[in-house]
């Protein structure tokens, strides 16, 4: 072993045994001095000599005792616990700083620790699979400006083929499949996957095998059709069978064998999801039925591709391979020749991007948000930062002498600076600490917001070694920026002038004035750009509330019905949702009960193109509905009358028109009982109604031309059809009623779906309301810190400055000229930030512009309003102290001297 | 350090200290008081070594692994802390020695030239 390194376990041996080597120590010199003495005895001293010639000799044991302990302890390691020991003694005794430093760092940390663990879930942690960084995702350039991820199954098929490309290349996308339970179907999370899918993943199957390639056959292989299920739907669907490989489950009504289990920590390729079920490609005729993504061909565009790349090869090689593949594979697909061409002569080609997080959709939608968020909450922990140092350097002002009068007393400055710099980072590891706890607080909330958004969403924001990592990056930057500045300054000033001046020196103050004023400006600039942004947020929203959706969302509840995998169909199931209208009817406060094919704002939509005899060919957005729904929707009805029970196909088909699509289709306005054809089949609609226009797709979008047809005239034989119900009092009780009435009437299908209407709202302008929401919140903590800002270091400064001020009122000045004075300090750095933070809001609200609703990035009256509360919060800070300072009584002002 | 007895005050070197308690060491375990002897015996009462120097030294070279210790009793039947030499510790006398030899036999040459 080295002697170095004997060193150090030795001195570690100490740390735990301190007190038995000390005792030795003595004991070793009580020996020496005993021998010593009987020394001298034998020499023919007499006793008394001989004791204190051994004294002598021996010199003074404590100094020398003192150099043994040195030599055997971690001499810095014990300065440190000595410096943190009394940085902690003198931050308990200034509870009040403490307490406002612990708060703002905490909030601070909190919102982006929060904000980061989201990221982090959402963009950065790797896929749990092997060689993570191996996987691609492919897309492709079609001429647009943006790459696409969504393939068609062709194109597909035909990049798997060629195998000389990648290891694996593997397709896969997410569904709700219908698995018989003991009480009918039951709705369950799945994903499709392609042959290589698992191959690629590399992440052994706990039970039985993974699906292969020969299982993506149509019709399955040999065995017959195989699926693949979780972990955790073993344990709750099968209770944890252990013979649960080979066992049937009834999906779309159809027998699969389980053919193996995975893990709990595989979660497939989307880390947004947990999927239960694995089924192979081929099989989407039988679980989408009536739908068939596979034979439509290039019709039909619906799967995302991801690869493996081969060992040893580079993204630059897949991406020159896939170059050459491109034009053959778009021929090959294509069953029309007029649109292979077409893509050609974009220059349509195949394109690989690192895909070691795996493919998230949601990650187009969230991306924004999440880092505009992240901005945000930056923004809070460097004004939480600022606030802290003018904060200590105020203190450190006040300690001047303290600190004078220890380096006078040999201290080094290193010493001092250590000492002071351990103060901030006790506070910032304290604040990291506590912004650590009440982050999974946070990013819950934050996750459930965003989650709302996207069905089924599942954001795994847990706290992993990154976050860590990222609080600790945060809490020392912070307790270097908080305490550097404010320790080389308090400790840097010449020795003999602060002792000899103390703190009445006049000189000191005004050498030093700039950098703090700079310090407080920054906050209030800073501070003034997170409110007009906030504030631009929140008008934005209130514009989108108030905009209106065109229908009444309040106390309308959605209920869905999945029918497709049921026997009944056509007039048959017609009759089926008359009888569950008439069984929802009559639940106690139900006022209206009608149908709709398509939830409004729910982001879906269904479209065609119809033509008014002798007019041009108009795209319009389409919904099937049920009797009295213009009614139960309070969607007024201008003209005409709403659809019937007898409005069947025999009838003759009708439509409704919406006033904007009645606009387009007959601009003299007499729409009520003409023909409008459409432009595919030629069938020709009567138009029975005009309605009031209504949002389609979603809340932002203004209310689009569109027109209503009779349920009962739906081409789809099995349609799936919400019950929309207008009640009053709480709608908990429909939920029980609504399922035991499906259970009554439809044995066969999944328990149905309920979700009020203003929740579609409110989830349509989901990141929206959430930026608005956290933006509010952001803005009234920076309000609140920089309030808290400008009144400490104002506090202290005049609290400095208490015999100058007693001084000048004794030689006769005005306690309101004294209060203008005190007053003008921050008035000053007040007005510099106002002007700073202006100017940066006005280049950073182009940012916000995407998110905004009807409302200019340079919202006037946003910015005057911002300016406002600022200017309000300073005046409010800076008053306390300057009143203060107007009351001091000159007599015992000066006698404190 | 070392104070020489009846000559003129003159400091060694600390590394010569080491090397002369790892010497009084080659021979067998001693304890504090032993070595100081044993260096005043074996230096013709020339070289008197302080406590206040002989202990840190002897700790530290403890502290190095150079040397271990072990707690015994004395000749007068008193317990007192024996330090012995490790193999590192014998491995480095030799070194010393000889880096010794050739540092005085220099020094002999410097000062017998004429």
């Amino acid at each position: 072993m080295s002697p170095a390194m004997h060193e150090f376990l030795g001195r570690m041996k100490r740390l735990f045994r301190g007190r038995r080597l000390e005792s030795e120590m003595a004991d070793e010199m009580e020996f020496h001095k005993a021998m010593l003495r009987s020394r001298y005895l034998r020499e023919g001293m007499p006793e008394g000599d001989a004791e204190r010639a051994a004294r002598k000799s021996f010199g003074d044991q404590r100094r020398w005792q003192e150099r043994l302990r040195e030599l055997w302890q971690f001499r810095w390691l014990e300065n440190l616990v000595r410096d943190v020991r009394f940085s902690a003694r003198l931050l308990m005794k200034s509870a009040g700083f403490t307490a406002v430093a612990l708060g703002t760092l905490a909030l601070g940390v909190g919102a982006n620790t929060a904000v980061f663990s989201m990221i982090n879930g959402l963009l950065l942690r790797p896929l749990p699979v092997p060689e993570s960084d191996r996987l691609v995702v492919l897309n492709y350039q079609a001429g647009g400006p943006q790459p696409e991820y969504i393939f068609c199954t062709p194109f597909f098929r035909g990049l798997e083929k060629r195998q000389d490309i990648f290891a694996n290349v593997f397709a896969f996308n997410s569904d709700t499949m219908q698995v018989r339970g003991r009480s009918g179907n039951e709705n369950i999370r799945g994903v499709l996957v392609s042959g290589q899918y698992f191959a690629a993943m590399q992440v052994a199957p706990l039970k039985g095998r993974y699906l292969n390639p020969e299982d993506d056959r149509t019709g399955g292989s040999s065995e017959g059709l195989a699926v693949v299920i979780s972990e955790n739907f073993w344990r709750r669907w099968f209770e944890g069978a252990p013979d649960v490989v080979g066992r049937k489950l009834v999906i779309a009504n159809t027998p699969f064998t389980v053919v193996g289990v995975m893990p709990k920590r595989f979660t497939g390729v989307n880390p947004t999801e947990r999927p239960e079920i694995y089924a192979p490609l081929s099989v989407d005729p039988i679980i989408d039925a009536p739908r068939d993504h596979i034979n439509a061909g290039t019709h039909a565009w619906w799967i995302s591709v991801m690869a493996r790349l081969k060992p040893g090869a580079t993204l630059e090689q897949a991406n020159a391979a896939l170059e050459a593949v491109s034009t053959p594979i778009l021929r090959e697909s294509a069953d029309d020749a007029r649109y292979s061409q077409n893509e050609e002569k974009h220059h349509f080609h195949f394109a690989a991007e690192p895909g070691s997080t795996g493919f998230a959709y949601v990650r187009f939608v969230f991306h924004k948000p999440l880092v505009t968020m992240f901005a945000m909450c930056g923004g809070i922990l460097l004004l939480a930062c600022l606030n802290l140092a003018s904060l200590l350097m105020a203190r450190g002002a006040a300690r001047e002498r303290e600190l004078a009068t220890r380096l006078a007393l040999g201290a080094t400055r290193a010493r001092l600076v250590r000492q002071l710099l351990i103060e901030s980072l006790l506070i910032a590891v304290a604040g990291t600490a506590l912004g650590l706890v009440l982050a999974p607080l946070v990013s819950h909330s934050l996750a459930a917001m965003l989650a709302g958004n996207a069905d089924g969403m599942v954001l795994d924001s847990s706290l992993d070694m990154r976050v860590f990592g990222f609080a600790a990056l945060i809490a020392v930057t912070a307790a270097v920026l908080i305490g550097l500045i404010p320790a080389l300054r308090a400790t840097g000033g010449d020795l003999n002038e602060q002792i000899k001046e103390g703190q009445h020196s006049s000189k000191a103050r005004e050498r030093g004035k700039w950098l703090p004023r700079m310090l407080m400006a920054s906050q209030v600039a800073l501070a003034l750009v997170l409110v007009a942004g906030a504030g631009l947020l929140a008008t934005s929203l209130v514009r989108l509330y108030r905009s209106g959706v065109g229908f009444d969302p309040r106390g309308v509840v959605n209920i869905a019905f999945s029918m497709d995998k049921q026997q009944l169909e056509g007039d048959q199931l017609m009759e089926l949702y008359r009888q569950i209208g008439e069984g929802l009817r009559t639940q106690p406060g139900v006022k209206d009960v009608s149908f709709q094919y398509i939830v409004p704002v729910s982001h879906r939509g269904w479209n065609d193109r119809f033509e008014s005899p002798g007019g041009e060919k108009q795209l319009i957005w389409l919904n099937g509905v049920g009797p009295e729904y213009f009614r139960t929707m309070r969607i007024p009805v201008f003209e005409g009358r709403e659809f019937g029970w007898n409005d069947t196909k025999a009838s003759g088909l009708k439509i409704i028109l919406n006033q904007a699509a009645a606009k387009q289709f007959f601009p003299n306005g007499d729409a009520l009982g003409r023909q409008v054809v459409n432009s595919h089949d030629k069938a020709s609609y009567e138009v029975v109604a005009v309605v009031g226009d209504a949002k389609y797709r979603d809340v932002r979008s203004p209310a689009p031309a569109a027109a209503y047809v009779p349920m009962q005239q739906a081409t789809e034989k099995k349609i799936s059809l919400n019950a929309v119900v207008r009640m009053e009092g709480p709608w908990g009780p429909l939920a029980a009623t609504s399922r035991a009435l499906a259970a009554r009437l439809a044995p066969a299908i999944p328990a149905p779906l309920i979700r009020p209407m203003d929740e579609f709202v409110d989830t349509s302008v989901g990141s929206e309301r959430m930026m608005a929401v956290l933006g509010v919140f952001f803005a009234a903590c920076a309000l609140l810190v920089t309030a808290i800002g400008l009144y400490g270091t104002l506090a202290y400064a005049t609290a400095r400055r208490t015999s100058e001020i007693g001084i000048r009122m004794a030689l006769g000045a005005q306690r309101l000229r004294v209060m203008v004075m005190v007053f003008r300090e921050n008035a000053f750095v007040a007005a510099i930030g106002c002007g700073a933070g202006l100017a940066a809001a006005m280049m950073l609200s182009k940012v916000l512009a995407s998110f905004l609703y009807e409302t200019s990035p340079r919202d006037p009256m946003v910015f005057v309003g911002s300016l406002a509360a600022l200017a309000a919060v300073a005046c409010a800070a800076s008053l306390v102290p300057a009143l203060r300072a107007a009351r001091i009584d000159p007599m015992s002002a000066i006698r404190c001297e | 350090m070392i104070r020489e007895e009846n000559v003129e005050s003159g400091d060694l070197l600390q590394g010569t200290l080491e090397m002369l308690v790892l010497k009084a060491l080659a021979r067998g375990p001693l304890h504090g008081y032993g070595v100081a002897e044993w260096i005043h015996q074996t230096s013709q009462q020339l070289l008197k070594v302080e406590e206040g120097a002989l202990y840190p030294a002897l700790h530290r070279l403890e502290l190095r692994g150079l040397l271990e210790a072990e707690w015994g009793a004395s000749e007068n039947n008193r317990r007192a802390k024996f330090y012995r030499l490790t193999s590192e510790g014998t491995k480095k006398l030799n070194a010393e020695t000889q880096r010794w030899a050739r540092l005085s036999a220099a020094v002999a040459f410097v000062m017998q030239a004429s």
